[in-house]
């Protein structure tokens, strides 16, 4: 048995697992990759001590980090979790993934988020056709085309301003009456003479043969339903926890499915923390998932210490 | 050794995970980085049929995304030739 596992390995995760290193705890990290969504952040401006980074070489910081305390990464996906006594007084934790079952008395959940999906018809048709959840992938490809952001926040401002850079004419659909998110980039994406922002718009269907050829929106204010000609269309509407593999009986997530933490990124269950863009703290930021992996990975070793040998 | 080719963006973390496990394997491969390279590009959608990173072809056989599962099945299918 471990004394501790981590499961994930982007800012929080390896934040923590430098900590428990340092400690000489006996410790795994697992995780179906390294960076998550950090990785995919793209052009990175606001993480101090690097005025200009990006998501992958951010990563790879990271990764060299973690490289010089010889910690290794599982590469595997965990399907579920579940508690088993030790003894009367004393309890451990199982993590069961795809390849194999781990045991450990402390557990840090550092899974961070996912793209959410639209569920619109037209979405998983042209999924890679034309339509992507990856922008600093994909959006290099539409060079010289027009393309359709979707979304009203940062990530959403963050494609626009790319695109910008690449097509000929972007489109930013948000069915919320103005952009949210950094005033900064708020303004920047106003500024390109190429992008169009449309308000009050409900995406409502993904239009194509064996492409992307249009967008389908409801206007909000007038209650017409518009088209819009697009080569490709980039979904940037917010992130969903990792939390399929909690047992939803532990009672762990809020409504939104993150996980709740007390500001020692405690759960509800002693033995349990979690840290990053899986929890509830408000700003989903790297720095602030760098500060949550510190805080879950210091008291996972007072946690450990605690029990005793 | 097979020829393998990867089709790639600048700032896109699955293409450099991609290429990351085919040099910790001793594989060498060609980079084609689609980003200012239309005609690449294009070469890119008409073997994958498709407009996402990475794409891995081969000697023909081609793979969308991240997936050393794949791309290990694709290279050792030498042994059969």
């Amino acid at each position: 048995m471990k004394q501790g596992i981590i499961i994930g390995a982007s800012a929080a995760g390896l934040s923590a697992a430098i900590y428990l290193k340092r400690q000489n705890i006996d410790f795994q990290i697992i995780s179906k990759d390294i960076g998550g969504e950090m990785a995919l952040s793209g052009i990175i401006e606001n993480y101090p001590g690097f005025p200009l980074t990006d998501g992958v070489a951010l990563t790879q910081k990271f990764k060299e980090h973690i490289d010089k305390y010889e910690i290794s990464v599982i590469n595997d996906t965990v399907n579920a979790l579940a508690i088993e006594k030790q003894n009367e007084h004393q309890q451990y934790f199982k993590v069961i993934t795809a390849k194999n079952v781990y045991t450990a008395k402390t557990i840090i959940i550092a899974t961070g988020s996912t793209p959410k999906k639209l569920n619109i018809p037209g979405e998983e048709k042209f999924y890679h056709k034309g339509l992507s959840y990856c922008s600093v992938c994909d959006l290099p490809l539409f060079k010289d085309k027009v393309v359709t952001i979707i979304g009203g926040g940062n990530s959403a401002n963050e494609a626009g301003i790319m695109g910008s850079r690449i097509c000929k004419q972007v489109y930013v659909i948000t069915k919320n009456p103005m952009m949210k998110g950094d005033k900064i980039l708020i303004e920047e994406l106003k500024s390109k003479a190429n992008v169009k922002i449309i308000f009050n718009a409900l995406t409502q269907e993904i239009i194509g043969e064996n492409f992307v050829s249009g967008v389908k929106y409801n206007d909000l204010v007038s209650g017409e339903t518009n088209y819009l000609k697009t080569d490709g269309v980039f979904i940037h509407i917010g992130l969903q926890p990792n939390t399929k593999f909690i047992p939803p009986e532990w009672n762990l997530m809020n409504s939104y499915g993150e996980i709740i933490v007390n500001e020692l990124c405690q759960t509800k269950i002693p033995g349990i923390f979690a840290a990053g863009d899986v929890t509830n703290i408000p700003h989903k930021q790297i720095g602030i998932a760098v500060g949550q992996g510190i805080i879950a990975g210091l008291e996972a070793i007072k946690f450990i210490n605690s029990l005793g040998s | 050794m097979k020829k393998i080719t990867i089709y790639t963006t600048t700032y896109c973390p699955w293409c450099q995970a991609t290429k990351d496990f085919l040099k910790q394997n001793n594989y060498e491969f060609e980079e084609k980085n689609v980003e200012n390279n239309p005609e690449w590009a294009n070469e890119m959608v008409e073997k994958s049929g498709q407009y996402g990173v990475p794409v891995i072809d081969i000697e023909g056989k081609i793979i969308v995304g991240y997936s050393p599962e794949e791309i290990m099945e694709a290279i050792k299918g030498e042994d059969n030739n």
